[in-house]
């Protein structure tokens, strides 16, 4: 696994918010320049990346990039349909099961956030497939920044950040709910969730670069990879693609925007991301990237053929976990940072073990770390 | 696929052709196949076969006894002919990109609706009352959908331009229950003919090849959904040419598969309409039973 690369500006140095791309070119660009950072703004207080900079960070990853090689892609897709069906987070079962797709009714579906869940703790992850969301500001203010995002790399602006998203969320079937129960906030609520909207689309509109229409973004780009003749099925929908599509070598980077705070898992997120772009495309991603919100952050991850196979590797024993909850299989209880927010733990002897434990009261998820 | 190789593909001379004897045939064997099912069907019932009945008839049949959802403007309902009216606008030059032409071309269609009350996209009274929000998110969709299209083909290299949208492709079956076959496609691209049959010199239009954009993953049976389109256009009338292929595209899994039009691959769709017509007026019996 590649070591990952953190958009952190070097210690001393600041950047200039207001830098303007002059040659559109492609995305891709082939742009040999490190980000540039004005050295007569520097201070020594950290500043996200912003405008140009930000955009170079995205488009000059300093690796180079994957090249189509249609033979890592089918021995990538070989090797992830070997691990569904040989392997599994406790050890080899032996099984080939997973051949057998008619047995089950439709195919196991595999995102992200199933990935992480079943990861983490498959008796958490089946509890809360089942159990109803309730929900919360957090998740508002996420699903409202993710249409508002939206919105600025579609039409370039935003009016009333809680009018505008709220009207997007009304006429989404998936969000119709979240968006009542917004309607339905208290005047407290409402206005705390207003104001972190404003704050947050303000360091947006001052920081995220204008994107040229020849790179092509796009946004809420579906990725579907069928795997194992059609018993196991892939999903992402990643928030900003830009590119052209591949030629001959890796021309698209994946951006996914987070709301909240940064957690370790968002970099697995990518991963796979990743992977299922290798899959469905001629080549891989060049770079896959999450930009936070709320801080301004921007982790950015160059994809390489060893990305590529570890999140492989981490798909494969996710899945082999997933297919075998579908078909019935007891859910294995693993103590992990979800245990202090699961239904389950009044029961769960593992989870009251772990929340027992030396450091319990500390906050047990595990942190990304940011490296200068 | 490349879009080099997919456009090349998609544009090389026919190989093959199908006769108008075949064609006759065709709505012969059709008719002879639906009448006797449809006429289970109360008086006055209708049945529009569709590309996505067809997939639903297969992957999900026992949706089709659900109730239907009373139609209510989406933004993934204007996607598509917003996107393709995108597409044609960057076709024709006027724009470079999808994300440049959405806004203008939008504003245009509800401009010229408040100006002449004529909707050519039925959408654009919706559009107008839109909050900005909204509006965006019907952009968006719009755009992300224009774009995968776009940069699916090297539209330079098509030669004569293409048909974008348009009409749907229809034919109703002479039965005593009202059975409409409609095949809507995404392009109509003009191909250079290929060997025409001796009986067919000098009356045949130039063959067409049709390429139909859809979501997920191609099923199983993706050749007979394909060929159900050209079986559409085939039928819809005489003085038009059968399509000589169909592409497909499905963008999010990233496939591009083509089925060469023949009478074998006609055959295969009108039995596949049948089955379908079958599955749907039992699934519509079942609802009638219950009601």
């Amino acid at each position: 696994m590649p070591l990952a690369e953190i958009a952190r500006v070097p210690e001393g140095a600041s950047v200039d918010p207001r830098g303007e791309v002059t040659d559109a070119g492609t995305f891709t660009g082939d742009v040999p320049r490190p980000a540039v950072i004005a050295p007569q703004r520097a201070s020594h207080d950290w500043q996200p990346l912003a405008g140009a900079s930000l955009l170079e960070r995205l488009r000059v990853t300093g690796r180079p990039r994957l090249k189509a090689d249609p033979e890592f892609r089918r021995e990538l897709r070989e090797g992830l349909e070997r691990g569904i069906r040989y392997q599994s987070p406790g050890g080899a079962t032996g099984g080939t099961d997973v051949d057998v797709a008619p047995r089950l009714s439709a195919p196991v579906l595999v995102t992200k956030d199933r990935l992480t869940g079943v990861l983490a703790c498959e008796a958490h992850q089946v509890a809360g497939e089942f159990g109803e969301r309730q929900p919360t500001l957090a998740m508002a203010c996420g699903a409202l920044m993710d249409v508002l995002f939206r919105q600025l790399i579609t039409v370039g602006g935003i009016d009333d950040p809680l009018d505008d998203g709220l009207a997007a969320l009304h006429v989404d079937d998936r969000q119709h709910e979240l968006a009542s129960w917004i309607d339905r906030l208290p005047a407290a609520d409402r206005i705390e969730l207003r104001t972190e909207l404003e704050r947050q689309v303000q360091g947006l509109r001052r920081r995220w670069p204008r994107l040229e229409p020849a790179w092509l973004p796009r946004t809420q780009e579906a990725m579907r990879v069928g795997l194992a003749g059609g018993a196991v099925r892939l999903s992402a929908r990643v928030d900003l693609a830009i590119g052209t599509p591949p030629e001959d070598e890796a021309s698209v980077a994946l951006v996914e925007i987070k709301a909240g705070a940064r957690r370790v898992e968002h970099r697995a997120d990518l991963h796979f991301y990743a992977l299922v772009e290798a899959l469905r495309s001629i080549a891989p991603p060049f770079v896959v990237a999450t930009y936070y919100t709320r801080t301004g952050e921007l982790d950015v991850d160059p994809v390489t053929e060893e990305l590529l196979a570890a999140a492989a590797r981490r798909t494969a024993a996710g899945t082999r976990a997933l297919w075998n909850l579908a078909r019935g299989a007891e859910p294995r209880r693993t103590p992990s940072y979800l245990c202090g927010r699961c239904v389950l733990l009044p029961e769960c002897e593992p989870g009251r073990t772990r929340l027992a434990g030396p450091g319990a009261g500390r906050g047990r998820r595990p942190k990304g770390r940011a490296t200068a | 696929m490349r879009a080099t190789q997919l456009t090349r593909a998609l544009v090389a001379p026919p190989t093959v052709s199908v006769d108008e004897t075949w064609r006759t045939h065709l709505r012969a064997h059709l008719s002879s196949g639906i009448i006797p099912v449809v006429e289970r069907l109360p008086r006055g019932e209708q049945l529009t076969v569709t590309l996505p009945l067809l997939r639903k008839a297969i992957a999900h049949p026992d949706s089709l006894a659900d109730d239907e959802v009373p139609f209510a403007w989406k933004p993934i309902f204007v996607r598509r002919s917003l996107g393709l009216a995108v597409v044609d606008a960057c076709v024709s030059g006027r724009f470079r990109s999808p994300g440049e032409a959405a806004g203008p071309v939008a504003s245009e269609a509800v401009a010229e609706w408040e100006r002449t009350g004529w909707r050519t996209y039925h959408w654009e009274p919706w559009l107008a009352g839109l909050r900005p929000g909204t509006r965006a998110l019907v952009l968006a969709e719009a755009v992300s959908w224009a774009t995968v299209l776009w940069a699916s083909l090297d539209w330079k290299a098509l030669g004569q331009r293409p048909q974008l949208g348009g009409a749907d492709d229809q034919w109703v079956c002479p039965a005593p229950r009202t059975v409409r076959l409609k095949g809507r496609s995404e392009l109509r691209v003009p191909l250079v003919a290929g060997p025409a049959r001796s009986s067919e010199v000098g009356q045949t239009p130039a063959p067409v090849a049709l390429v139909s954009v859809s979501g997920g993953s191609p099923p199983l049976a993706w050749s007979d959904e394909l060929a159900f389109l050209a079986l559409v256009a085939a039928l819809r009338s005489p003085s038009r040419p059968v399509p000589a292929r169909v592409a497909g595209l499905w963008p999010d899994s990233g496939h591009h598969l083509i089925v060469e039009i023949d009478d074998e691959a006609l055959t295969a769709a009108a039995d596949r309409v049948m089955a379908t017509v079958s599955t749907a007026v039992d699934a519509r019996l079942s609802v009638l039973e219950r009601t």
